[in-house]
């Protein structure tokens, strides 16, 4: 069934953003060069890592080693259906965010810098999904790190890089925790490599287990924005736009929460980890953040500190449905990477747009956006709407499978968690939705200025995937039977996914 | 009949005619003629109307149209069943949208924004469909959420403080009915693996009954807010009078009947008679829709708002379905179908009544409408037909529904639900009379605290409100008289109970 | 070429005689003396590659000088920890090379020839120190490169040098005294100075002796390579060198006290009761000077301080890996200390280009740099990441090896203090980053710097692509240096 195919395309579609991000510093302040080389990079990676899509589909797993680094510890690329699908995710939100941010920076300063971080970001991303062993892995993570952090000091003011150092500080902190525990795992085991469904197993003793399930949890937990670990999300919300939408949606937390998923099928495997009881903590934990952050997104008033703790919140849906160890369950949580990227970016992006067009940042500074932005606010709407869970959006298919994966896990209150949580996202969403259209506009404000049609496409385009992955699960190309293929996978149960 | 277009293609045309119309119909604004506008709004209504009566005619006999769409979540597919009750259902809803927008026409002012509200309101009758259709708790989770989010826009229509104060009610009240519902239906899904309607039920016996027990009070209290199922009501009487009067006339006519249909088909089509009655819960309905019964009519008496009072009267109708679903008796139940789908009319014709005469003379008040029979005689004179169609006299519709709903509980022994019918149908006459008695009273004979209707000019086009309204009342008379035409409520109804009960339809 | 014996000797023989002729031919005229210690080096860069190559080849092998036996003339040996000059030689020409401009500004023009006449010489004595397989010939090359780098320290402009160069005499002297007298007692005991000879004749069973030469010879070696507590001559004289004497310092120098703690484990391998000890307080030792070296890294705001301290911290890794004597972690050390060379010249060279363009070395004052210095910003801030450890960069590789190391000898204490301290090394090349990218220029001097010439960027460029070259080639340099732990400590675990 899955054959082993050496490809080079998963070492390509890695080092194809790092040539782009050569080429965008060697292109210095040349706008143009600049922009062909991000625009065109971000499209030859979405082609190659959707040309994996059917051979993937089909069973395949692509790989490509590089060669062994220390004893034990391989460089090397493994497309399994789980990682392509974070890819895929991804790399068409990078070819988004590239045409959005080329909109939105236009006026900055040092442009190749940012340009040049972005593509590097993303082939770090790309590294993180395709990582064949826990070793590359957290290099591509630990490199993400480091190529963020320029973007999220762009501003270079003090906020800016007060957001930078506690990034930092909580980011590598996690890092050196990964390091720690991957350290123990190979001490324990000897190998690295995630290719085999669980490496740990329960011969390792039960305080090295949970010394090595806290260490990973937590080092991945930290830029999953896992709740006493998250305080770095929210101050970051200084970034500019576009790095605010990597940060969210397309990289840096959905990195966190691919390791977390990593750790619990492929390091742990769901076998032991249903011995050993571990997920369950992890479980309540996770439902406990998606309540609190979304308490807290409740009493933001900035935009983007709303859309940062709603982010929390909706991370830890993807924790908790990986750790209800259920096949629908790892379904709800492969599929939310997607759902919640294209929901959350279509946000971001929509806050961009408003922050450019009118100057307001504020939830209750948005009267009689939507008369002013009606398309951009349609989408801002629907992005609400997945968030709720209502029908036909992407939000929904997570919300139904996680509840169905928690009453086949045996752990119906999360049943209830996904009610509330549905209901606190209405609670601070339709809110946003409501002064936008109903409330009318204040006699003195201007027509927006500055909006090009290169930032209202992307939204566009986003909020039209939320429809897609909503309906179209089962539509041609769409990556949900990718999806299952992988949870089918992680949890080896064939049958209860069918 | 429908051999112009395969039977399956029905349904989903039934449910995408209306909603790509709304898409197009948000562009009418920027039109020229206003008169191009209806014409596409009104066409999309009437071929609506007339799917859904060839559906109706089509599975009259007892057949069904199934169509299946796609796996909206794999393996779960939307899928659409057009049976007797669905079509009977559907068609009723296609019947109240197009007279509640023909009334919009003339209650709108004529600007750009009354495209929207056509829009919306084309957009929500696709999905009131949608739900009558349904032929699995997914599809009709799907259009119910759809629709009661669709609902919002066309309540603040306006953009009145108290709609928007009204509307916030409303949401709470269906979001969290709405998360209810979902709960309910998750459940299901886990008890069963599917939840596709199966007449007589589809719940396995081997399920353990706590969970079966939480999966029906989720999804009857979710359903029951909508329905406005007594104590979850709250939002119904804030609502009703706040909206727009067309799409009050929906609101009351079908879509709180959405609520009680869903209810039909969860009790049915999803548990089963056998079951419920084995988990006996049944009991516990009766007593809340009993309840319902008495305390909304109540209610609705010391209401002076004519737009509350008929909210009210409204929560009081609709329990009489809950009641006799309760018993679980064919005749009762056939006679519960009969009675949405003539409540929808009558109700719904009562609204469009009360906005036009709100539009004409800005009174709501009961009290200060003496004087009214005379200004405007085809429309007091609709207004008192209707009435009497609720309150039940024959040979109007509403008679009709209620003796076959009587007759049913009386077969079914359920002596004290038909005495709480019967007192239902005695305070009905207490709220609806005095509004009769002063539309017709003289300006002449003032009584004390009696105000005037005032001299106001009325608008120059209300030929479109007062058509609607005369429709509404022809339709009283219609149904009341000939209820049992082949492919008239009654008929589909009988077959409907006879289906649900799960004694198949040929027998 | 592939094997021409005489090239052994050379190594050692000729940067020193190179250096010592230096300032006879070229006294007056600095940029000829440039030259001809380039070229020098150059030479003996080339030689050190054949001879790596034929240990590639063909294993190890030795050359006893003159023709003399082991038991009277003085051996050389070419082993994997030999194999070090490689390493040793490339970083001295490229150092060599950064110098031509860089002691144009800092350093007198009269004494810039025996500036690289004593670089030279400092080579040489490296290189024999690092080849020879003799106690008594260990102190010779030991002295020799000390005294060349005490020196060395001395050349600088900075007001401190002096006082600098005088501590780091003070303690090399002592280090110095401690190997004499530890050979005088291992000659004493077994007849030989040789240190294989004297391995296979040395009694432990005695143990007051061999505990004595022990302790005086690990005592000795700490101090030449500046293990916590006995660093405390190390930043000053540091921090205080001209830059490309810096990188020598820092990068090769002090490890050769690294070597010649292994090379005397050999002689005490077996004698558990002994080495035991010794083994487990360099661990601790090491574990202290890891951490206390990056915390004060973290405290400092010179650029070359903190680079100092970082070199302590580094240290303290290297001895961690040794004192732990698990297969991986001792490899790992040997890596670490090959790695740490690399980055640490990178960054002393790349924090010289920058004191050169502006004169400034307070981190505060180096905002924006980047703007004006991008290739040797980047290569510091690139070299800062790799020295914290972020794979796939060289400075992960020892660290890895040594934290498996740790989990595997059942001291996971010690992979909590390496990963505390990577983390404080990043905290501090973070801020470092942060000066340099992220800050308006506060200083004109900054503002209108310009990118330091070729001679200067070349070898930071060289020794940058190394930090990451050497990263992703860890597992041959670990498999190189496998041999060797072997006959380290006898019996390893």
């Amino acid at each position: 069934m899955t054959a082993e195919l050496i490809d080079l395309r998963p070492a390509l579609a890695v080092v194809i953003s790092l040539a782009c991000a050569g080429a965008v510093f060697a292109a210095r302040e040349n706008a143009r060069w600049r922009a062909i080389w991000s625009l065109s990079a971000a499209g030859v990676k979405f082609a190659l890592v959707w040309s994996m899509l059917p051979g993937a589909l089909g069973g395949a797993v692509y790989s490509f080693r590089v060669g062994e680094v220390l004893p034990g510890v391989a460089f090397g690329f493994r497309v399994d259906a789980l990682g392509l699908f974070f890819a895929l995710v991804s790399s068409t939100l990078w070819v988004l965010t590239t045409v959005y941010a080329l909109a939105y920076m236009r006026k900055s300063h040092s442009l190749s810098r940012f340009f040049g971080y972005f593509a590097l970001c993303i082939s770090t991303t790309v590294g993180i999904a395709f990582a064949e062993n826990l070793f590359t892995l957290f290099v591509f993570y630990e490199l993400l790190t480091v190529c963020t952090y320029p973007l999220i000091m762009h501003n270079e003011d003090l906020a800016a890089r007060r957001a930078g150092r506690k990034y930092l500080v909580y980011t590598l902190s996690g890092g050196g925790l990964i390091l720690a525990g991957m350290a123990m795992v190979y001490a324990s085991s000897g190998t690295l490599s995630l290719a085999q469904a669980g490496i740990l197993d329960a011969s390792a003793g039960g305080t090295t287990l949970l010394v090595i399930f806290v260490l990973l949890i937590a080092g991945f937990g930290v830029k999953a924005a896992l709740m006493p670990l998250h305080a770095w999300l929210p101050a970051a919300m200084v970034a500019p736009t576009p790095v605010s939408a990597l940060l969210h949606a397309v990289a840096v937390v959905k990195a966190g929460v691919f390791g977390i998923i990593r750790v619990i099928y492929d390091v742990f495997g769901a076998d032991l980890l249903r011995q050993l009881g571990y997920t369950d903590w992890l479980a309540v934990l996770a439902g406990a953040v998606i309540i609190i952050a979304s308490v807290k997104a409740l009493r933001q008033r900035h935009i983007k500190a709303r859309l940062a703790w709603s982010t929390i919140s909706q991370l830890s849906y993807i924790v908790l449905a990986a750790s209800l160890l259920a096949p629908l369950g790892t379904l709800a949580a492969i599929i939310h990477i997607a759902n919640q990227a294209f929901s959350k970016i279509t946000m971001f992006f929509v806050a961009g747009v408003i922050e450019r067009g009118t100057g307001k940042t504020r939830v209750d500074e948005l009267a009689g956006v939507g008369r002013q932005m009606p398309w951009t606010m349609a989408a801002f709407t629907l992005a609400s709407l997945s968030f709720i869970g209502v029908p036909l959006t992407a939000g929904f298919v997570t919300k139904w499978y996680l509840s169905l994966g928690a009453l086949q896990g045996g752990r119906e209150v999360f049943v209830g968690v996904m009610v509330v949580s549905g209901l606190l996202n209405a609670a601070y969403w339709l809110p946003m939705v409501y002064q936008a259209f109903f409330r009318p506009m204040p006699a003195d404000r201007k027509a927006p200025a500055g909006v090009s049609p290169m930032m209202v496409g992307p939204v566009l385009i986003c909020a039209a995937y939320i429809i897609l992955l909503g309906a179209g699960a089962s539509a041609p190309a769409m990556p949900f039977s990718l999806a299952e293929a992988a949870a089918r996978f992680a949890i080896e149960l064939k049958a209860s996914v069918e | 009949m429908s051999g112009i277009l395969p039977n399956w293609l029905l349904p989903g045309l039934a449910v995408a005619l209306p909603v790509t119309g709304s898409l197009v119909i948000f562009r009418a604004g920027h039109w020229k003629h206003r008169m191009t506008g209806l014409a596409v709004t009104g066409t999309v209504l009437l071929v609506t109307l007339a799917l859904t009566v060839i559906m109706a005619v089509t599975v009259a006999d007892g057949n069904r149209i199934d169509l299946v769409l796609f796996p909206l979540l794999p393996p779960w597919p939307v899928a659409f069943r057009v049976d007797a009750m669905g079509a009977v259902f559907a068609m009723t809803v296609a019947g109240l949208f197009a007279l509640a927008m023909m009334h919009a026409v003339g209650y709108l002012p004529d600007d750009r924004r009354q495209w929207r509200f056509h829009g919306f309101l084309l957009a929500s009758l696709g999905c009131l469909i949608g739900v009558a259709l349904a032929a699995n708790l997914l599809t009709l989770l799907l259009f119910y959420e759809v629709f009661s989010l669709l609902a919002y826009p066309l309540i603040v229509h306006e953009r009145k403080p108290e709609a928007f104060n009204a509307a916030l009610k409303y949401l709470v009240y269906i979001l969290s009915g709405g998360a209810l519902v979902f709960t309910g239906i998750v459940l299901v899904q886990h008890i069963a693996g599917s939840g596709t309607f199966v007449a007589g039920g589809m719940l396995p016996d081997g399920a353990s009954d706590p969970a079966l027990i939480v999966a029906w009070a989720a999804l009857m209290t979710g359903f029951g807010v909508k329905a406005a199922l007594m104590p979850l009501h709250g939002w119904v009487p804030d609502v009703h009078p706040a909206a727009p009067s067309p799409f009050s006339a929906v609101l009351s006519g079908v879509m709180v009947a959405a609520g009680v249909f869903a209810i039909l088909r969860v009790l049915f089509e999803i548990f089963g008679a056998g079951l419920l009655q084995r988990l006996g819960v049944l009991p516990w309905l009766a007593a809340f829709a009993g309840f319902a019964v008495i305390a909304g009519a109540m209610r609705a008496v010391a209401e002076d708002d004519l737009k509350r009072r008929l909210a009210y009267s409204t929560i009081s109708q609709m329990a009489y379905v809950s009641l006799a679903a309760s018993l679980a008796s064919q005749t009762a139940l056939a006679g519960a179908l009969v009675h949405i789908v003539h409540h929808a009319f009558f109700k719904g014709g009562l609204f469009l009544c009360a906005g036009l005469i709100i539009a004409t003379t800005g009174v709501r008040r009961i009290s200060r409408m003496r004087g009214l029979g005379r200004r405007m005689p085809w429309t007091a004179g609709t207004l008192t037909l209707l009435a009497l169609a609720m309150i039940g006299v024959p040979p109007l519709s509403g008679f009709t529904g209620k003796w076959v709903l009587g007759s049913g509980m009386a077969q079914a022994g359920g002596y004290a639900h038909l005495a709480i019918i019967l007192a239902g149908s005695l305070l009905a006459a207490l709220y609806l009379w005095p509004v009769v008695y002063r539309i017709w009273q003289t300006a002449e004979e003032p009584g004390p605290d009696c105000g005037e209707i005032p001299d106001r000019k009325p608008r120059q086009d209300n030929r479109w409100m007062l058509t609607a309204v005369l429709a509404t009342g022809l339709i009283t008379i219609l149904l009341g008289l000939a209820p049992r035409l082949p492919g008239f409520p009654l008929e589909l109804a009988e077959t409907a109970a006879r289906t649900l009960l799960g004694s198949p339809a040929w027998k | 070429m592939t094997h021409w014996p005489h090239w052994l000797p050379l190594v050692a023989a000729l940067p020193m005689v190179g250096g010592v002729l230096t300032p006879l031919l070229f006294r007056s005229r600095p940029s000829l003396a440039w030259a001809w210690a380039v070229s020098i080096a150059s030479v003996t860069t080339l030689a050190s590659s054949a001879l790596l190559l034929t240990l590639v080849g063909s294993g190890p092998f030795s050359y006893a000088v003159g023709g003399w036996l082991p038991d009277y003339g003085i051996e050389l040996q070419f082993d994997p920890v030999s194999a070090l000059i490689s390493p040793v030689c490339i970083i001295g020409l490229l150092s060599l090379i950064f110098s031509r401009r860089y002691v144009e500004r800092s350093i007198d023009p009269k004494k810039v020839s025996f500036f690289y006449a004593l670089v030279l010489v400092n080579l040489g004595g490296l290189n024999g120190f690092m080849m020879t397989g003799d106690l008594f010939n260990m102190f010779v090359f030991m002295e020799i490169f000390s005294v060349s780098a005490y020196a060395l320290v001395a050349t600088a402009r900075e007001p401190i040098a002096a006082l600098a160069a005088f501590k780091y005499l003070l303690m090399g002297a002592l280090s110095s005294l401690l190997v004499l007298f530890s050979a005088g007692v291992v000659f004493a005991m077994t007849g030989t100075l040789n240190i294989a000879d004297a391995a296979s004749r040395m009694d432990v069973a005695g143990p007051m002796p061999a505990a004595l030469a022990l302790a005086a010879l690990a005592t000795g070696f700490a101090v030449k390579a500046a293990l916590f507590p006995v660093h405390f001559w190390l930043p000053d004289a540091h921090a205080a060198a001209p830059a490309p004497v810096s990188a020598i310092l820092s990068a090769l120098v002090v490890k050769a006290g690294v070597v010649g703690m292994l090379r005397t484990l050999e002689l005490f391998a077996g004698a558990e009761q002994l080495l035991q000890p010794l083994l487990t307080s360099l661990v601790w030792l090491g574990a202290l000077g890891a951490l206390g070296g990056a915390l004060m890294a973290l405290v400092q705001r010179d650029i070359k301080l903190m680079l100092a301290y970082s070199t302590v911290a580094n240290i303290g890794y290297i001895f961690i890996g040794l004192g732990l004597a698990t297969a991986s972690a001792a490899t790992g050390a040997m890596a670490h200390t090959l790695n740490h060379a690399v980055i640490k010249s990178a960054l002393f060279l790349a924090a010289g280009a920058i004191i050169h363009r502006t004169g400034l070395r307070h981190i505060d004052d180096l905002r924006g740099l980047a703007r004006r210095m991008p290739v040797t910003s980047f290569a510091m801030a690139f070299a800062l990441v790799s020295l914290s450890g972020v794979p796939p960069m060289a400075g992960f590789v020892g660290k890895w090896q040594i934290a498996v190391g740790a989990l595997q000898a059942g001291r996971p204490a010690v992979l909590a203090v390496m990963i505390i301290a990577g983390l404080i090394v990043l905290a501090f090349s973070v801020r470092v980053i942060n000066a340099l990218y992220f800050r308006p220029p506060s200083r004109i001097s900054v503002a209108s710097a310009t990118e330091v010439p070729l001679s200067m960027l070349l070898p930071i460029a060289i020794l940058t692509a190394g930090c990451l070259g050497l990263g992703m080639t860890g597992q041959p340099v670990l498999e190189f240096v496998a041999p060797v732990i072997k006959n380290l400590y006898g019996a390893v675990p």
